[in-house]
């Protein structure tokens, strides 16, 4: 059966707008992406959409979010405001896998395996921050494929 | 360390229209002026910050008794508040909000409304609510209820054209907020009724 999620895509994208320059300088690394080396998420078929975002989802909220802190009190509050976001979405995929409704086929889990190699390649803390400034192409996949 | 001050109390929240508000009482010290500082704690902080607290910049070590959460409750979560009093170098401790807020229990109003006929067109004008907020404006022929015609606007920037309206009939029309991200809608406006400003002669 299909996963229907509430998600306020706009709010999401409107907090990380104000602070994604702030972001992205911290991030040096130009030649490595962690969520679309080598395959855009693009590639990801329609039927493992739900899977996918639920391990993205989860892959953020255990790896990424908690490594950004920084020394800026205002870039602190919007990630916390983006992290909360995942949370309540995440709950909601959590209940579609709980219902068996959100599969994951042999390529999407490569396309997974794929993005924590690219995470491992750097430190914790670059590949949180390089993650974190990535949150548009996770943003733009979720709403082209909406 | 100098005497504690009295932690703030009658902490509440004042939530309309997804604008929240923390407000308490003034923690009264003699001669001196006491300032206050404001943190939030989301879900996300509980479960994987290690229950951290953030700090909101614009509530801190200000003399007012009410900061403007707004922008720091922008997830449909349960939040944790607390507030500290100041003066001088004393401090108190920190007083929290009695139990969680999530903006999901946000009071939501009617929209503002004016029904426009312009000539033979039924328009409708509708408050600027915020970004957070659509609209469900439903229309009809006075005495035809049955079959009310639905108008959902996404954004009010401008005036909405409903209807072209025929000649020497009542339209009515009624509007209610929806707010996606709460999934949740005000109820609805008053009834406003117009009639069509034609003229009777008609050029052939």
């Amino acid at each position: 059966g299909s996963c229907r999620v509430s998600m306020s895509i706009t709010e999401i994208r409107s907090g990380f707008n104000t602070i994604k320059a702030n972001i992205q300088a911290r991030d040096p690394i130009r030649t490595l992406s962690i969520l679309s080396y080598p395959h855009s998420l693009h590639k990801v078929k329609s039927s493992d959409r739900c899977c996918v975002s639920h391990q993205l989802f989860t892959f953020y909220m255990d790896k990424v979010f908690r490594h950004c802190r920084t020394e800026d009190s205002y870039i602190n509050r919007k990630i916390s405001s983006i992290a909360n976001s995942f949370l309540s979405v995440r709950r909601s995929l959590q209940q579609c896998q709980e219902q068996n409704k959100c599969v994951c086929g042999q390529e999407s889990t490569e396309k997974l395996k794929q993005v924590l190699v690219n995470y491992e390649e750097l430190n914790v803390t670059a590949a949180a921050m390089k993650s974190l400034g990535e949150l548009d192409i996770l943003l733009d996949w979720m709403e082209k494929e909406s | 360390e100098d005497a504690l001050l009295p932690a703030p109390q009658n902490i509440s929240i004042l939530s309309t229209n997804m604008k929240h508000f923390l407000t308490w009482s003034p923690v009264i010290v003699q001669g001196e002026t006491v300032r206050y500082s404001v943190e939030f704690q989301g879900e996300y902080e509980r479960e994987y910050a290690n229950e951290s607290w953030i700090p909101i910049s614009e509530c801190s070590l200000m003399a007012a008794t009410e900061c403007n959460i707004t922008d720091d409750i922008s997830a449909t979560v349960a939040y944790n508040l607390r507030v500290r009093a100041n003066a001088g170098t004393r401090r108190s401790e920190w007083g929290t909000l009695t139990g969680f807020f999530n903006r999901i229990t946000t009071s939501l109003t009617p929209p503002l409304m004016k029904v426009i006929a312009d000539g033979y067109h039924l328009l409708v004008e509708l408050e600027d609510m915020g970004p957070a907020f659509q609209f469900c404006v439903l229309y009809w022929k006075k005495g035809q209820e049955s079959r009310m015609q639905q108008k959902m606007v996404k954004e009010v920037n401008s005036v909405v054209h409903l209807d072209t309206m025929e000649a020497g009939l009542d339209y009515c029309v009624k509007a209610q907020a929806y707010v996606e991200a709460i999934n949740r809608s005000s109820s609805f406006s008053q009834t406003q009724c117009v009639r069509a400003q034609g003229g009777t002669s008609l050029w052939l």
